[in-house]
């Protein structure tokens, strides 16, 4: 299993960090780190997720989680073999 | 212009122009209604008996005529009755605007009466929902939500509004309605049609999203210009004419024994619109052996999700289509021709046309119906049934429950369907199980004088999960025989429909040829407690794991 990190930037805004969480919990992927943060634009908030899965599983994610109305960007960002 | 939340909640619909609303009235939503009561001219509201009735109708609606449906509920038990009918739509991706009712926003989170966390709860089924807190954010709010529902895979949303946010006041600036995203696809439409050209065996694998984006002309071209045969999933069923001479129907699991054997055959498998269901699919890695899969879907997500394609494209099928068939010269394969030929004659079965069997029973009310005739089923051996044998002619025709398989949902639909089309006879076909789920919406087609025809498939038991314990679990038939004493004629004569038992062909017959005009009509078609659904292939099997006897 790699471990993968997914960059988001999204809404600042109540319940939206429950709907990202809820795509991992939903396929049973647990988060091994989770860093949220408002940004310097105060409506947007900058999100770092960990996880562990395959590539299949990351690019599942990816996808997933692009239509959320909430999310405006996603980037895979790590891949580091463990 | 100074307007309250409910008279902006109406301003919008009208401004997207929705004309039709399903739904049920309760204290947190009183307001709305108020509105909906002064409005009655403009805005059409259907009452059902049950929540979950409303939001399969909205449901239904919005697949006979291909535009968003609206639901309306109340807080609490009415809002958790629309969950079944929520999940639903969105499996299927059908536009859906569920609006519930909440407690006032200073009672919210303190476990009010009728208080339930509706947005929390129908979060993993809806495409996007909101919680609208704040008078001022209405407008907006839903002028996004009908914007969400439309875009790209299309699908449900959920604008839970407090009881104190409906009666609030604020200026209505009477916003354009946003117009749907416009999903706009690039891609190599050369590379994609010589990879095609190059094939000899082409089959399509065309599926709910050939509907959604209505390029149902475009399959018809794309067909003919290949001689390529046309395989559906129960989601793209309708696209093309029964009679059409390369439609091989449904298929899958309980699909059309061509359609599957044709598709494990082809060299190239053109899916368009399909997210490649377990149920359509079987095993998934024995699938594409053999094969260039080139997918083509709205959700990029499905791409790769169940069956990995060596070429896809993230577009609307119709798009799509239209950048492909330029293209793409005339191409015929007699050889190929004729292997299908070869198959579809093997999957042609003997039958009796005089026996009172499923089959039978369907073609007779086939022709009693039009081309145009809305037909909805609920969920079970009868579906199947209806799937395999209903020679459908037009798109959006069948309203059935595909991702999400729920009983009850095809009474609630069949309003919707006949509603959507001018209150025109719609068709039911049910099951004594399914039936006895829902059909409290009786009471509702009644009310509305709807001439729906309701086809019940009696046997007496939950046929198909009989037929799977029959086959699965050596014939223990665990709670799954009815031994129910319902008299189903004199059911729909207590809601004030009119009903027939038909033991035999004549019976039916004679039944429909005494449909009332004004009114449901329910027949009750005993039928043998072991007749089976075939072809099936087990859960996870492939073709060669076929059941045909």
């Amino acid at each position: 299993m790699d471990r993968f990190t997914v960059e988001l930037i999204v809404s600042n805004h109540y319940g939206v960090l429950n709907r990202i969480t809820g795509l991992y919990a939903r396929r049973g992927y647990n988060i091994d780190s989770l860093y949220v943060n408002e940004t310097e634009n105060p409506e947007k908030s900058r999100m770092l997720i960990t996880s562990k899965g395959s590539e299949y599983i990351q690019t599942q994610m990816v996808h997933q989680i692009r239509k959320l109305h909430d999310v405006q960007k996603v980037i895979l960002m790590t891949q580091i073999n463990r | 212009m100074k307007l309250s939340g409910s008279q902006i909640v109406v301003e919008r619909l009208l401004a997207h122009g929705i004309t039709t609303v399903f739904g049920y009235p309760g204290g947190a939503i009183l307001p709305l209604y108020d509105e909906l009561y002064k409005n009655s001219d403009k805005l059409n509201h259907i009452l059902t008996a049950h929540e979950q009735g409303a939001v399969h109708a909205a449901d239904g609606w919005a697949r006979a005529c291909g535009e968003t449906g609206v639901v309306i509920a109340t807080s609490g038990p009415g809002a958790t009755n629309l969950v079944t009918g929520i999940a639903n739509a969105y499996l299927d991706s059908i536009p859906l605007i569920a609006i519930t009712g909440n407690v006032a926003v200073s009672m919210l989170g303190r476990d009010s009466f009728q208080e339930v966390d509706i947005v929390g709860i129908t979060q993993p089924i809806v495409k996007h929902n909101f919680m609208v807190r704040d008078v001022a954010m209405l407008e907006d709010t839903l002028n996004q939500a009908f914007s969400i529902a439309n875009s790209g895979r299309r699908g449900p949303v959920l604008v839970d509004i407090p009881k104190s946010v409906q009666t609030d006041i604020c200026e209505y600036r009477n916003k354009t309605p946003l117009p749907a995203k416009k999903t706009y696809c690039t891609f190599d439409a050369g590379q994609v049609s010589s990879a095609i050209k190059n094939c000899k065996r082409p089959y399509i694998y065309a599926g709910g999203g050939v509907i959604s984006s209505n390029a149902e002309p475009e399959l018809g071209v794309l067909s003919e210009r290949l001689s390529a045969p046309v395989g559906f999933s129960m989601m793209g069923l309708t696209a093309l004419p029964d009679e059409y001479k390369l439609n091989l129907g449904m298929a899958g699991m309980h699909g059309k024994l061509a359609a599957t054997a044709v598709k494990a055959e082809c060299d190239v498998l053109i899916a368009l619109g399909v997210r490649f269901s377990d149920r359509a699919t079987g095993n998934a890695t024995e699938y594409g052996e053999g094969k260039l899969i080139i997918h083509v879907d709205i959700d990029h997500a499905e791409i790769g999700k169940n069956v990995p394609p060596h070429m896809y494209v993230n577009g609307d099928v119709k798009d799509v289509l239209t950048q492909l068939l330029p293209l793409l010269p005339a191409m015929r394969n007699d050889e190929w021709l004729a292997r299908i030929d070869e198959l579809k004659l093997k999957g042609k079965t003997e039958y009796a046309s005089s026996g009172f069997t499923p089959r039978n029973i369907i073609e007779t009310v086939r022709g009693f119906c039009g081309a145009d005739t809305v037909v909805a089923t609920d969920v079970g051996q009868h579906q199947m049934w209806v799937t395999l044998h209903y020679k459908f002619q037009k798109p959006r025709t069948l309203l059935t429950s595909g991702g999400l398989g729920a009983m009850g949902y095809g009474l609630g639909a069949a309003i919707g369907g006949s509603i959507a089309r001018g209150r025109q006879r719609s068709v039911l076909f049910t099951g004594d199980g399914s039936f006895g789920m829902n059909l409290t919406e009786l009471a509702t087609a009644v009310s509305q004088k709807l001439p729906i025809l309701i086809v019940i498939l009696n046997n007496n038991a939950l046929g198909l999960p009989r037929q799977w314990q029959g086959v699965f679990f050596e014939k223990r038939y665990s709670q799954s025989t009815l031994n129910r004493k319902t008299d189903f004629v004199a059911l729909a004569k207590a809601f004030g429909a009119e009903g027939y038992l038909a033991e035999d062909l004549t019976r039916l017959e004679y039944a429909l040829n005494n449909l009332p005009d004004r009114k449901p009509t329910v027949i009750d078609c005993r039928i043998g407690m072991d007749e089976r659904v075939l072809p099936m292939i087990p859960p996870g099997g492939s073709v060669k794991d076929i059941i045909v006897k």
